[in-house]
């Protein structure tokens, strides 16, 4: 039964995302691929912080690099495929991963913060400093977006916003789905392993430091897409958006509000966090005071975030029905 | 003395005088992670306020020392009640809440500062005793860097004294080594904490005084600063106060001898170097423990 429901709830979601443009128009639908690229980041980071117990404070590297590695190769090749040019987003991304992680997975806890943070800084400053490259201040922009094309048999123009939807959202939701695959192999429970437990782990012979190295290229490399993605969807990347500190906190904000110990709680988060982002956007200008209200509450209050207060609310509830149950039996 | 070798030490100064900043910001940072196991992300914010209120008193009064002596005193009061009603109620979450709780403080900061003086940078004036050069041997010395070096190394021995000869000071070396033996011991420990927190947010404080004249006072001051005193208490060793002393005089030489001779690329420099530093040891220089 419970089964059937879930099977009919999938279906609804994927029909609402279907017909989503033609309920909401435009603006919104554009409000929906950032939120869904975010989600995606936000997944990809929560693959550390979650399930690993890694928590990145520069996880916008990744996702920068992917976006400007989709941005440059587009603007300096020509006749670029729309698919290899996310391609190479992901795979600059992975390549950034296999640099660092030598240096990152040797350490843990607030060590891991502070270096990833560093690092975050550090291509902050490079995307700053190597204007030929990266353009400077101005980021890399205007750069031409390729049609989607099978050969042979259809090319879709990505310029209309619409297109681009049903393009992002399937690439996104396949990515979510491969991360969410990626956590039920046993790879991904040695990954939860480590995060309860790291002593453990290496006594029963895996090797801690090389699969916290696989985890942290899955990762950076989904974090890759969502900056390509975010790089195709705006056709413009730059440092202020893309390697800011600010881009670093985002998923680890939307993580903690929509809750840390569940694969799909991220989500809610940036959902959330979307709607309180589009909210207070219109009412006021001091967003990062609201923000940081917001989380200091978060952590005060519902330290698993969103989904942690749902289950808190459901097992009340379960447990009041089932007590009623068993008075009623017993009366 | 040829021009090279005043080049030199002109810029050996300005090294120094940064780098002694740096270790008052690095150094309440260290104190706080050695006893606490917090990392202060908000640590730099109050470096920041304490810019802005250094402004402010100047607005007021017009007085230089006023300033020096009731911003970092705000500073540290508004630390401390940060500790008392928040950062307290978070710690059985673990690291991550706190780091968390840490960065919701310094976002409210920044918003606050905005929201009251503005995005522009305001000017700080230095006082006119501490104003012009000096004389030395036959060189020209800017006074201001040198009254940095020379605050920095008073604070440097205000604190030593206290940390190394008195009985509160045994108290909270023995808590950074071992805080629940402490705590056992019949110490208060959450009132140590509670001390140690709001010194080393004075001594951030003070870091913000002193460098307002030079740079100016402006929201991004926190970013400046608080990259390079985070890497600096890494690449030192986390708790070790030595380590953030060492660290922080070779960045600031770095620092200003890269700008020298290699400007494009100053700011990696100092990545590089602990980048170096945590390949050869994940613990930092000075290090005893992991993070």
């Amino acid at each position: 039964m419970i089964r059937i429901f879930r099977w009919i709830l999938w279906i609804a979601g994927l029909v609402i995302l279907l017909l989503y443009p033609w309920l909401f128009g435009i603006y919104d639908t554009n409000v929906f691929v950032i939120f869904a690229i975010f989600a995606l980041f936000s997944v990809s980071f929560n693959l550390l912080l979650g399930f690993t117990g890694l928590l990145s404070f520069g996880h916008a590297m990744f996702f920068g690099v992917g976006g400007y590695g989709t941005a440059i190769a587009l603007s300096r090749i020509e006749g670029l495929a729309l698919l290899p040019a996310v391609g190479i987003g992901a795979l600059a991304a992975i390549l950034l991963a296999l640099i660092l992680c030598p240096l990152l997975v040797r350490v843990s806890g607030t060590a891991f913060a502070m270096l990833t943070l560093a690092f975050g800084q550090l291509l902050y400053v490079l995307a700053l400093k190597l204007r030929d490259l990266t353009g400077g201040e101005d980021g890399v922009g205007g750069f031409p977006i390729p049609p989607f094309t099978i050969p042979g048999v259809v090319s879709v123009d990505m310029t209309d916003p619409l297109n681009f939807y049903y393009f992002a959202m399937a690439v996104i939701i396949l990515s979510i789905w491969v991360l969410w695959f990626f956590t039920k192999t046993p790879l991904g429970s040695v990954m939860v392993g480590i995060r309860d437990n790291a002593n453990r782990v290496d006594y029963l012979g895996f090797k801690v430091p090389q699969t916290k190295a696989v985890i942290l290229i899955f990762s950076g490399a989904f974090a890759g897409v969502a900056g390509s993605i975010y790089a195709l969807f705006q056709n413009l990347i730059s440092a202020d958006g893309a390697f800011h500190v600010m881009t670093s906190f985002a998923p680890v904000l939307m993580t903690m509000i929509g809750g840390v110990a569940s694969f799909f709680g991220p989500i809610w988060g940036s959902a959330i966090f979307g709607i309180l982002d589009e909210l207070t956007t219109r009412y006021t200008e001091r967003v990062e005071l609201v923000v940081g209200v917001i989380l200091i509450l978060v952590i005060l209050f519902a330290p698993m975030g969103f989904v942690g207060l749902y289950r808190v609310v459901k097992e009340k509830w379960s447990s009041r029905r089932s007590n009623r149950a068993t008075t009623e039996a017993n009366s | 003395m040829d021009p090279t070798t005043a080049m030199y030490v002109a810029q050996g100064i300005h090294g120094l005088a940064y780098g002694m900043v740096l270790f008052l910001v690095a150094s309440g940072l260290t104190m706080i992670f050695g006893m606490m196991g917090i990392l202060n992300l908000a640590h730099a914010s109050f470096f920041m306020l304490s810019a802005y209120f250094c402004f402010q008193v100047l607005a007021w009064t017009g007085n230089f020392w006023l300033a020096l002596l009731a911003a970092p005193v705000a500073v540290a009061i508004f630390g401390i009640i940060c500790e008392r009603f928040l950062l307290r109620k978070v710690h059985a979450f673990g690291h991550i809440g706190e780091l968390i709780l840490t960065v919701g403080i310094s976002m409210i900061i920044l918003d606050g500062v905005k929201a009251y003086w503005g995005t522009e940078s305001l000017p700080v004036k230095i006082p006119p005793v501490l104003h012009g050069l000096v004389n030395i041997g036959g060189l020209d010395y800017p006074i201001y860097r040198l009254f940095i070096i020379a605050l920095a190394l008073v604070v440097l021995c205000i604190m030593a004294l206290l940390l190394y000869k008195t009985r509160l000071g045994m108290i909270v070396r023995g808590a950074v080594s071992d805080a629940d033996m402490v705590s056992a011991l019949g110490i208060n420990t959450p009132l140590v904490f509670m001390f140690v927190f709001g010194t080393g947010t004075w001594l951030a404080g003070i870091a913000g005084v002193a460098i307002a004249p030079i740079l100016t006072v402006f929201p991004g001051l926190a970013d400046q600063i608080g990259m390079d005193a985070f890497v600096v208490v890494v690449t030192g060793g986390l708790g070790s106060l030595g380590g953030a002393f060492i660290v922080s005089i070779i960045f600031g030489l770095l620092n200003s001898y890269g700008i020298q001779f290699v400007s494009q690329l100053a700011p990696v420099l100092m990545f590089a170097f602990m980048a170096i530093v945590l390949a050869i040891k994940p613990t930092g220089l000075f290090g005893e423990r992991e993070a």
